[in-house]
């Protein structure tokens, strides 16, 4: 296997257009070695790109843009601020320090693993991904951009720079939740992110709601969304909410836990969810202390 | 195909040949003979395998080795030369954080890692460093009882 070094990300795209499918770009190496050596990639070569430092930075000007190889442990300490604690809650739970010392936020989205921590909350950031080649550059929702089980819209010879992030607004709260069976480096049995947006009269005016393990990809539930806008949080809507959760997804047994469990886990985690958001906000919550 | 890296291991300059995917692991172990680091689950699960790149914690056994060129590598040997290393060191063989001694230069490293960050931890915040440790001996609780010797400064009772 060669390797092509590179020490800028010109270098990275030519790279990529020359040998397209054949070449594997290499940030932390936490999935892609470990891929490697299951043989369950073969690539002919290896582009690392970890010391390319105009992809590390973090820009918060109104919006936040997140660069790839930004690391889960950089936004584990809050580097993007107070209106996005669910991505530095669930890069918090990615693998432990080591993992997150290096692993990238890019990485976490090419590799798009069905059990990813840092998607659902991308998803409920409404992230959009720029992704670029030697060619030019276009910019693609983080849901297109997934297509299944490790498989994604990204061509050959595109490389994913950034990550866009809708501004924070007031009167809002985000959390991620996950379950697994021990506290720490663990692959999600299920994992649920949550940002609701509230209005003066404490009305959700916007809803995002995106979960991980319960399908082939992390996914938004828009129906769920949908019945919270224009509302007020009460039980009985969460547990509609619930029910449009379950409604959307497909969990399937494997070595974690039966699709039954994951399905029992949902209506605790959206409650759980909704009032530390609503809480987050300022508002105040009908739910929230029964569950916490 | 090989490729030539030159990098810091333990403040001194090495260069080494390696094959593409290569990991740190190997080069640290095979090409440069210090074989205090560990090799456990190969997986980057375990933490057997924790060095410090840049003075970060990494699991070398799925680090590659090609990323290394032009940084710091520091593995258990150059721990055990520091003031703070051998404080760990020292605690771990008193409160019995050792049993079989195979995850040991692991924890040594990230907790040495720890300390250097943030030499006063609560216990929720070591717990949390050392969440990438595994050790099937101990349990934990000595490992931890260690730590808390370094933190405070005392002697074990």
């Amino acid at each position: 296997m060669k390797v092509r070094r590179v020490t800028t990300t010109e270098q990275a795209l030519e790279a990529l257009a020359e040998h397209g499918s054949a070449a594997q770009p290499l940030a932390g190496g936490t999935d892609v070695m470990v891929q490697l050596s299951r043989n369950e990639i073969s690539p002919d070569v290896l582009v690392p790109i970890n010391d390319l430092a105009e992809l590390s930075t973090v820009e918060t000007n109104g919006g936040v843009r997140v660069g790839a190889l930004v690391t889960h442990e950089t936004l584990a300490k809050g580097a993007l601020g107070s209106g996005y604690r669910s991505i530095a809650e669930a890069a918090h739970t990615v693998g432990g320090w080591q993992t997150q010392a290096v692993g990238t936020l890019g990485g976490n989205i090419c590799n798009a693993s069905p059990a990813a921590d840092t998607l659902p909350p991308l998803l409920v950031h409404d992230a959009e991904l720029e992704l670029r080649s030697s060619g030019g550059s276009r910019t693609l929702g983080l849901e297109e951009f997934l297509v299944g089980r490790r498989q994604t819209r990204r061509a050959p010879d595109e490389l994913l720079v950034s990550v866009g992030l809708t501004p924070g607004a007031p009167r809002s709260g985000d959390v991620y939740l996950k379950v697994g069976r021990r506290s720490a480096v663990e692959v999600a049995i299920v994992g649920l992110a949550m940002r609701l947006v509230f209005d003066r009269n404490e009305i959700v005016s916007k809803a995002r709601i995106a979960l991980a393990s319960v399908a082939a990809v992390p996914l938004r539930v828009r129906a769920a969304e949908t019945l919270l806008e224009g509302e007020a949080l009460d039980g009985h809507l969460l547990d509609e909410v619930s029910a449009a959760v379950l409604g959307a997804t497909s969990p399937i047994d494997d070595l974690r836990a039966s699709a039954t469990y994951r399905r029992l886990l949902v209506p605790g985690l959206v409650r759980r969810a909704a009032g530390v958001c609503a809480r987050r906000a300022g508002v105040s919550s009908p739910v929230e202390e029964a569950y916490q | 195909m090989s490729s030539g890296i030159s990098f810091a291991v333990n403040g001194r300059g090495v260069t080494a040949q390696i094959d593409g995917a290569a990991t740190l692991l190997d080069v640290i172990r095979n090409d440069l003979g210090l074989t205090g680091t560990k090799e456990g689950c190969t997986e980057g699960e375990c933490g057997a395998c924790t060095v410090l790149i840049d003075g970060k914690p990494v699991h070398s056994c799925i680090y590659p080795a090609v990323s290394v060129d032009g940084h710091s590598v520091v593995t258990i040997e150059g721990i055990s030369d520091g003031e703070t290393g051998r404080a760990v060191q020292e605690a771990f063989w008193d409160a019995g954080g050792i049993q079989c001694g195979f995850c040991t230069p692991g924890f040594i490293v990230t907790v040495a890692a720890l300390l250097e960050n943030n030499p006063a931890p609560s216990e929720d915040e070591v717990r949390i460093a050392l969440a990438g440790n595994i050790c099937r001996c101990t349990g934990y609780s000595q490992i931890l009882d260690a730590v808390e010797v370094v933190v405070s400064g005392k002697e074990r009772a």
